[in-house]
């Protein structure tokens, strides 16, 4: 019984933990509820419950969410597409534990750019090749806040499959690129959900390349489209935060659903 | 010589900017060739920050109907005012330029300096009915860049009702607005508010201020711009400002005024829509109070500038007559009524005061300003700067105005 | 089922984490099959390279040439006229002596670092503790543990946002808090002594679910029998966190300090969005004060310069911290 009990205080505890952390998104929820304008005090609780900010940000915001998800699922594809084999090449030790070395040390070193650089060099290249405002032109830059993370952590599983397996493979006959299509994909698929998961969520949350590298009109993500609502008026609080809270949904989702990959998955990159 | 250069750099920017003619005329299917002639229709480009609505569509309405007159549609893409700066050097970089360019005065020098904008009196444009005010705020170097139609500036604000209530008048000199601050501050409110931030909104705020008492903005260690700056952060420190100023912009002060927090503020006629919208506030303007009775007020006179950036000259001469076409009476007065702005046409702008009665302070100030960066010019970035970190450094007590502006000066010449 | 095979392979070994750089030698399968001779060898080489080739074709484009770009520019006088015409005087370390000679440097050096050694300090114990805390079942943890990911899912921009509105100093809610406690309220962002730890605030808020959920993944990863064994030799609470734990965590918190350092030295976005830097530069960093070189007082050149400071710094650090643990792993043995 007092195990039980101690498990219930834990829960209690871990509720008012809870509770305090996700204050400030509590509040986003409460003011998204409330209709009344340029009111500087927000009620705690949405008593004069209104949907209108809600009415509002579907009416104005439904396109620039579509085009976030677009840009989103694109860039988890080119982040697959490149960390995955780079991943199984890198897991390999026929190219020697030096040049593995240096080249993940290099993927180190990208994550230290600020992002404003990258955003400032791309400008000039992405003009000269017609990708600025365009879709594949954000799936692209929004792809480089995942691929050096994704390779880590894509790596870090691979170097665990049993080499047995492979081996038995390429004795069938089946050439590298086979093995790495029909053995060593399937065998890692819990980091490529992971990997997948992340990629989704860096896109999802760019705001930079977004901002830099489109002109604002044409293709318009949320986080976008939500600035431009932050830096013109505070006016409009209830949809401002009405928008933000559609924003979190697709990712919350994703979240949820992925969890159990999340926790093993960051840490097997993280580490190995 | 310059000339020279600039022809062989026109040339250089034409050749560059083909393809993207030549792309934009496809994608709106008007059916190709390069370089425009005279009667074929054109779709110009112009970029602006009026992000906000109404004013987004009141602008890309206004450019359409302009466009119409020359045989053109407008492509109109507004970016918010504090990415704007960066986006248009990007374009000028990547000589993917608007045909059309909005400039905000201050921002003038920099963007005429690259060269990117074409010289509007090479561009067959009549300037002879404009003020010379007005010209010299669209001037770089002597030379006519931009044509602002409406121009704006700062005023005072007040609550009717809160004044009405302690039986005070609006204040028309330092002595009366400090004695009226102080006595509308209350435990709930504070007598007056103004923008305080890092950046632009906060220093220009102040300008006023300063130029009033015959200051400069390269000569902030003056005694005239250290009383200035003592009076004006002296309202902050004795109380009747809230010092949480340092992080308001001027909708933060705005937001304070229209919920009853303070009594008065400093800000721009753009805010009115917004005030008139909050129910139950009254409220009215004067122009900014001067140090002494019987002083001009100098307020800075801030202005978006229509400006033709260098292209081809077909697109040019359609651009300019667009400019031009902006800049009419009848554009003007329309714009002053849906975007609370000035006609820089004087008649025009008694005009307005007949329609708009509240917007008359506004007017009134407008007619003795000055340009905001008239007397820094290409130093207003660090001027700005500087200001901006006295301002802060007084308010929040760690330092005193004597020492802040030197400190400040000392920065604008080092520089 | 593959699953399990696998992480029967990968707990099988747990000491072989340290490894921190990512080499861990293991049986080199490849030089059985090289005794076949030189050529398959090479030739199996050349495959494992193409499969690298696009991620290093992708990593030059997106990243080698923005660094490029932006060493030129430091030792160029860039300015906006640079834009369009393309000239752009070389002024050697110009850029740099006037950067770091700024009556500014030494702020923003203090601000940086209180910035980011705060930050990360309390981040790491905060999401250690968590991490910790929601190891052991309890009803519910499940759901708790996703929730507390929430912060991390809301873009920068709105979390600055609803953070700014809510640190207002007369109608904030903290403030209304504070007051309704019968406490005076606080100056978070307007005072110049405040404002910085209120951004180290929210920056922590935003960086606890994912310290949590690394520590939390490498919790995982330690064999229960390990704290088995270790109970009935009588070491329980602190003592097998001090003697199972946090050995066994060390490249998991190596990992994470690492990452939480490269990742808070550059934040910008908070900064921009609650303070701009003020009040009086009290809260501008290398990366606020880079933006504002560049962006606001378009000296372009200074800029770049500044962000290559933060580049170097960061290089700095991370080979410190990675030495570090070379040396204390070595000395575990």
């Amino acid at each position: 019984m007092p195990h039980a009990l101690a498990n219930y205080s834990r829960t209690a505890i871990g509720i008012v933990i809870v509770a305090l952390l996700l204050f400030p998104v509590y509040w986003m929820l409460n003011t998204s509820l409330q209709g009344s304008e340029n009111l500087l005090e927000t009620e705690w609780f949405p008593f004069d419950l209104s949907l209108e900010g809600y009415q509002r940000a579907i009416d104005s915001q439904l396109g620039n969410l579509a085009t976030s998800l677009l840009i989103s699922i694109g860039a988890v594809i080119v982040c697959l597409a490149i960390a995955a084999p780079a991943a199984y090449g890198l897991s390999r030790t026929n190219i020697g534990g030096r040049s593995v070395a240096v080249f993940i040390v290099l993927l180190l070193i990208t994550q230290m750019i600020p992002g404003i650089v990258i955003a400032n060099g791309l400008y000039p290249l992405y003009n000269s090749a017609g990708l600025l405002n365009t879709i594949p032109g954000l799936i692209l830059a929004d792809a480089s806040h995942g691929i050096p993370f994704c390779i880590l952590l894509i790596r870090a599983f691979m170097q665990n499959i049993p080499h047995s397996l492979l081996e038995a493979a390429r004795i069938d006959g089946a050439g590298e690129v086979r093995v790495f299509l029909s053995v060593v994909l399937p065998l890692s698929r819990n980091a490529l959900v992971t990997a997948a998961v992340f990629s989704f969520l860096f896109a999802w949350s760019d705001f930079l390349f977004a901002l830099t590298l489109t002109n604002g009109s044409t293709v318009v993500p949320i986080t976008l489209s939500m600035y431009v609502f932050v830096g013109a008026h505070t006016q409009s609080w209830a949809a401002l935060m009405a928008t933000a809270t559609l924003a979190s949904i697709p990712a919350a989702v994703l979240l949820v659903i992925a969890q159990k990959y999340i926790a093993s998955g960051v840490t097997g990159g993280a580490v190995k | 010589m310059t000339t020279h250069r600039r022809k062989r750099l026109s040339a250089l920017a034409a050749a560059a900017a083909l393809p993207i003619v030549l792309l934009s005329a496809c994608a709106s299917g008007g059916g190709g060739g390069a370089g425009a002639s005279e009667d074929e229709e054109l779709t110009l480009t112009a970029f602006d920050y009026y992000t906000d609505e109404p004013s987004h569509t009141n602008m890309g309405d206004r450019l359409n109907a302009c466009a119409a007159e020359v045989n053109a549609t407008v492509e109109h893409r507004s970016v918010p005012s504090n990415q704007y700066n960066q986006q248009v050097l990007q374009a000028i970089q990547s000589k993917d330029l608007p045909d059309i360019l909005m400039v905000n005065n201050p921002d003038l020098p920099q963007f005429a300096e690259t060269g990117a904008l074409r010289p509007l009196t090479e561009l067959d444009i009549d300037t002879s009915a404009y003020y010379e005010s007005v010209l010299n705020v669209g001037k770089y170097e002597d030379e006519l860049y931009g044509l602002a139609p409406n121009v704006n500036s700062l005023v005072l604000f007040y609550n009717e009702a809160m004044l009405a209530e302690a039986g005070i008048q609006p204040p028309t000199t330092w002595a009366e607005l400090e004695a009226a601050a102080a006595a509308l501050t209350t435990p709930d409110r504070y007598g007056f508010v103004y923008a305080g931030q890092a950046g632009t909104e906060g220093t220009w705020t102040f300008i006023p201020f300063l130029w009033s008492n015959g200051g400069s903005q390269l000569e902030l260690d003056a005694p005239e711009a250290v009383e200035a700056l003592e009076f004006y952060t002296g309202l902050a420190l004795k109380g009747y400002v809230t010092t949480d100023v340092v992080n308001y912009t001027q909708a933060d002060a705005k937001d304070q005024f229209a919920a009853g927090r303070a009594a008065m503020m400093i800000n721009g006629p753009w805010q009115i829509p917004s005030l008139n919208e909050t129910e139950g506030l009254e409220w009215a303007s004067v122009p900014i109070p001067v140090p002494n009775a019987g002083d001009d007020v100098v307020a800075p006179l801030g202005g978006e500038l229509w400006t033709v950036p260098v292209t081809d000259d077909e697109r040019e001469r359609r651009a300019a007559h667009i400019v031009e076409c902006l800049n009419s009476p009848e554009t003007q007065l329309e714009t002053a009524l849906t975007n609370n702005t000035v006609p820089s046409n004087e008649e025009v702008a008694q005009q307005l005061i007949e329609e708009q009665p509240e917007m008359e302070s506004i007017v009134q100030t407008v007619s003795t300003a000055y340009p905001l960066t008239g007397d820094s010019g290409t130093k207003w970035p660090i001027v700005n700067e500087q200001i901006s970190v006295a301002l802060q450094s007084v308010i929040t007590g760690q330092a005193d105005p004597q020492t802040a502006m030197e400190s400040a000066q000392a920065a604008v010449s080092a520089e | 089922m593959t699953n399990s095979s696998l992480t029967g392979d990968r707990t099988g070994v747990p000491r072989r984490a340290p490894g921190a750089a990512g080499d861990a030698p293991r049986p080199p399968l490849e030089t059985q099959g090289g005794r076949r001779g030189m050529r398959p060898r090479t030739r199996s080489a050349i495959v494992t390279w193409a499969f690298i080739l696009p991620a290093a074709v992708y990593l030059l484009v997106f990243f080698g040439y923005p660094i490029v770009s932006n060493l030129t520019m430091s030792f160029q006088d860039f300015t906006t006229a640079t834009f369009f015409t393309g000239e752009a005087p070389w002024v050697g370390f110009d850029n740099y002596v006037a950067v770091v000679g700024s009556g500014l440097f030494a702020k923003l050096t203090a601000n940086t670092a209180i910035f980011t050694i705060v930050s990360l300090t309390v981040t790491f114990l905060i999401g250690l503790g968590l991490a910790l805390f929601f190891n052991r079942y309890f009803p519910l943890n499940k759901v708790l543990r996703a929730l507390l990911l929430l912060p991390w899912l809301l873009p920068l921009i709105i979390s600055s946002a609803v953070w700014r509105r809510m640190m207002e100093g007369e109608t904030g809610i903290l403030n209304v808090v504070l007051e309704g406690l019968g406490l005076s309220g606080v100056s978070w962002l307007t005072n110049p002594d405040i404002a910085l730890y209120s951004i180290i605030i929210v920056n922590i808020w935003v960086g606890i679910p994912f310290v949590m959920v690394i520590i939390y993944g490498g919790l995982q990863e330690i064999p229960k029998d390990y704290y088995e064994a270790a109970s009935l030799d009588g070491a329980t609470g602190w003592r097998s966190f001090a003697s199972i734990t946090w050995p066994l965590l060390r490249p998991v918190v190596v990992v994470v300090l690492m990452l939480g350092f490269i990742y808070t030295i550059r934040v910008l976005d908070i900064i921009l969005a609650l303070t701009g830097g003020g009040p009086a530069n009290a809260t501008e960093t290398y990366a606020s004060r880079a933006y504002h070189l560049s962006f606001v007082n378009f000296e372009f050149g200074r800029g770049a310069a500044l962000s290559n400071i933060l580049i170097i710094v960061s290089l700095i650090v991370a080979a410190f911290q990675l030495r570090a643990n070379k040396r204390a792993s070595d000395l575990a043995g």
